[in-house]
């Protein structure tokens, strides 16, 4: 069964698949721009997500969620107008600095290559007041779920 | 790392504290409902079941990011108990494979150190909810072992 979203902007299929993410929800992203095969999306700076409480540094593990949620959002677009559920096979996340205690963080992430079974995405994590500062690099692949009912997600 | 956390760690190897103590002082450790079973030195994490985890609305099944962020959480808390001095553990990279769904039930996680050098940490971590011989997610991770606050990474 193909559910297709043409009345529908991928913008808009991404935030309301995010609304539905409970997790997402909480981590309070915000999917800020979306086209054929890439997403920005923010997170906000929260004490609930601190993992050093010495530093108040954003926890890996909180970013490494956005990562996965953007990444998945990057597989929506180039999916698009089609919706599938993409669960994560795998994901490498490399950390390469601490960002800016305070601020949020920007995730870019670029589905590189849709093949019939396969999504594989790039993201990038930006700091929020200095976005040509690197904060995380990481790459991860996904597997298409050609379910019915998928559209009950972004519907 | 700081003297309390140094004395914290000490603690809880003697027995004198919890090994709670070491998760409930990370706010997204708390975030994430994360708790510690000590069964003897053996140390088993779990992540209890909690509508807030939820990746997947219709499943339902947990956020691939909250299950990886459990397992990170868990290594770090694991490595800070084994280093006979510690060091504050910081991700270098995290690399996780989703083997099965991670459904809406508690889950837990066991880690394995694979090596312990001077600077840099392995770490195993794996995740299951049924049975262990049936994990829902395995990670890896390197750590960065140092003296320097996470600013200066």
């Amino acid at each position: 069964m193909t559910i297709k979203h043409t009345s529908i902007s991928r913008l808009e299929i991404c935030r309301r698949f995010v609304a539905s993410v409970r997790h997402s929800t909480e981590l309070k992203l915000d999917v800020r721009r979306a086209d054929e095969t890439s997403v920005e999306v923010f997170m906000p700076f929260q004490e609930a997500i601190v993992g050093n409480p010495e530093t108040r540094v954003l926890h890996g593990g909180a970013i490494f969620a956005l990562m996965d949620q953007a990444g998945g959002l990057a597989g929506a677009c180039a999916i698009y107008p089609e919706f599938e559920i993409t669960p994560t096979i795998d994901m490498r996340v490399d950390h390469i600095r601490a960002p800016e205690v305070g601020y949020g963080v920007i995730c870019h992430a670029e589905c590189y290559r849709l093949s019939q079974h396969v999504v594989f995405v790039r993201m990038n994590v930006f700091e929020e007041r200095h976005p040509e500062n690197l904060v995380a690099t990481g790459v991860a692949t996904y597997m298409r779920m050609k379910l019915p009912g998928a559209n009950e997600v972004v519907s | 790392m700081t003297d309390a956390l140094r004395t914290l760690i000490q603690q809880c190897r003697d027995g004198e504290r919890p090994y709670q103590a070491l998760v409930e002082r990370v706010p997204y450790a708390n975030f994430l409902g994360i708790e510690v079973m000590a069964q003897g030195q053996e140390l088993v994490f779990v992540l209890p079941k909690n509508e807030t985890n939820v990746g997947n609305p219709t499943l339902p099944a947990l956020h691939g990011g909250a299950v990886a962020g459990f397992m990170e959480q868990s290594a770090v808390i694991f490595l800070l108990l084994h280093m006979g001095e510690p060091r504050v553990p910081k991700t270098i990279d995290f690399t996780v494979d989703y083997l099965r769904a991670g459904h809406y039930k508690d889950t837990y996680a066991e880690c394995r150190v694979t090596r312990l050098g001077r600077r840099v940490a392995n770490v195993q971590i794996i995740a299951w909810q049924t049975r262990r011989s049936e994990p829902i997610t395995i990670a890896r991770a390197h750590f960065l072992l140092s003296e320097e606050t996470a600013q200066e990474m």
